[in-house]
């Protein structure tokens, strides 16, 4: 079963920074390949949403970036900021919280008498 | 393993640009992940156009673009950044530069209108200052707005404006084509 995109896109900046938090640094298509390797296939990030992000995760100062000369193409790679390790912690709890409000909206509990 | 050459990578990233990805940073991501694309994928002795041409859609809903797009429409709610549109930046360095003559002109006229009307009642002093102050950035400005977007010395496509140590102020394209929703919810 894979997930909607909608679903992928509002958690996408979490998987980035726990990503980013657990590997220390990570390029474009590594962080792709982890994300499914990890998830079993179930979540495939696609280049059109994971680029967006690290761009502007990068802008708000989240990420750090260095760069490896490859030939004539640069390969980017990424690594939390210490404001960066700070919000990958506020993400988390975030989603763990929201998570748990959504299981107990949406159990079905059984109607007491 | 496919070994992708120099010519080929200036090939992809020369189509990256075609495709209307004006942000360095996300034209040497896309290269890079389309290289190792190649690199992974294709037999040494593979048709590298062939699967390129295959490759390259799945990066995208209706054309290459929408990436960049998505990636302006994300920076668009990054505070402390004013993000402006390129008549609104232009709008406001008019507000900035000619606001103040503007200003002590219409004064000078409103508390000397009892006496006389017209621009005699200003000082030469206060026109000189005009010409020189005003007038002149005016007239770069007006240059600037009318450059074409790929010309322009003071924004390049797509790109932002360095205002003190790290850009606060940033400028989308002149082609507006971001909407104040998300227009690109269904990208992934």
């Amino acid at each position: 079963m894979n997930y909607s995109s909608e679903l992928i896109k509002g958690t996408l900046k979490t998987i980035v920074l726990k990503l980013l938090a657990d590997n220390k640094k990570m390029y474009g298509y590594e962080i792709t390949q982890r994300v499914k390797e990890l998830t079993l296939d179930k979540i495939q990030i696609t280049e059109g949403a994971l680029y967006p992000t690290l761009h502007a995760l990068e802008a708000d100062g989240f990420v750090t970036t260095e760069v490896e000369f490859i030939g004539k193409r640069v390969r980017k790679y990424y690594s939390l900021s210490p404001t960066g390790k700070a919000k990958t912690k506020e993400k988390v709890k975030e989603l763990a919280n929201f998570m748990d409000t959504m299981t107990s909206l949406l159990d079905i509990k059984p109607k007491l008498a | 393993m496919y070994t992708i050459n120099d010519e080929q990578v200036d090939y992809i990233l020369d189509d990256i640009r075609r495709h209307g990805i004006g942000i360095e940073d996300l034209q040497q991501n896309l290269l890079d992940h389309i290289c190792i694309l190649v690199e992974e994928n294709l037999e040494e002795n593979g048709d590298f156009e062939k699967f390129y041409a295959s490759v390259i859609p799945s990066f995208y809903r209706q054309e290459m673009r929408e990436i960049e797009e998505e990636a302006l429409f994300l920076l668009r709610f990054k505070a402390p950044y004013l993000v402006l549109s390129r008549n609104q930046f232009f709008g406001l360095l008019f507000a900035v530069f000619i606001g103040p003559f503007i200003w002590y002109a219409l004064n000078s006229l409103a508390t000397n209108s009892m006496m006389t009307i017209g621009y005699e009642c200003i000082p030469v002093e206060t026109w000189l200052a005009t010409l020189v102050l005003a007038l002149h950035p005016l007239l770069i400005l007006v240059v600037l707005f009318f450059t074409p977007e790929q010309m322009e010395p003071l924004i390049p496509r797509g790109a932002r404006v360095l205002l003190g140590i790290r850009p606060f102020v940033r400028i989308l394209p002149a082609t507006g084509a971001l909407a104040e929703t998300g227009p690109f919810a269904e990208t992934l």
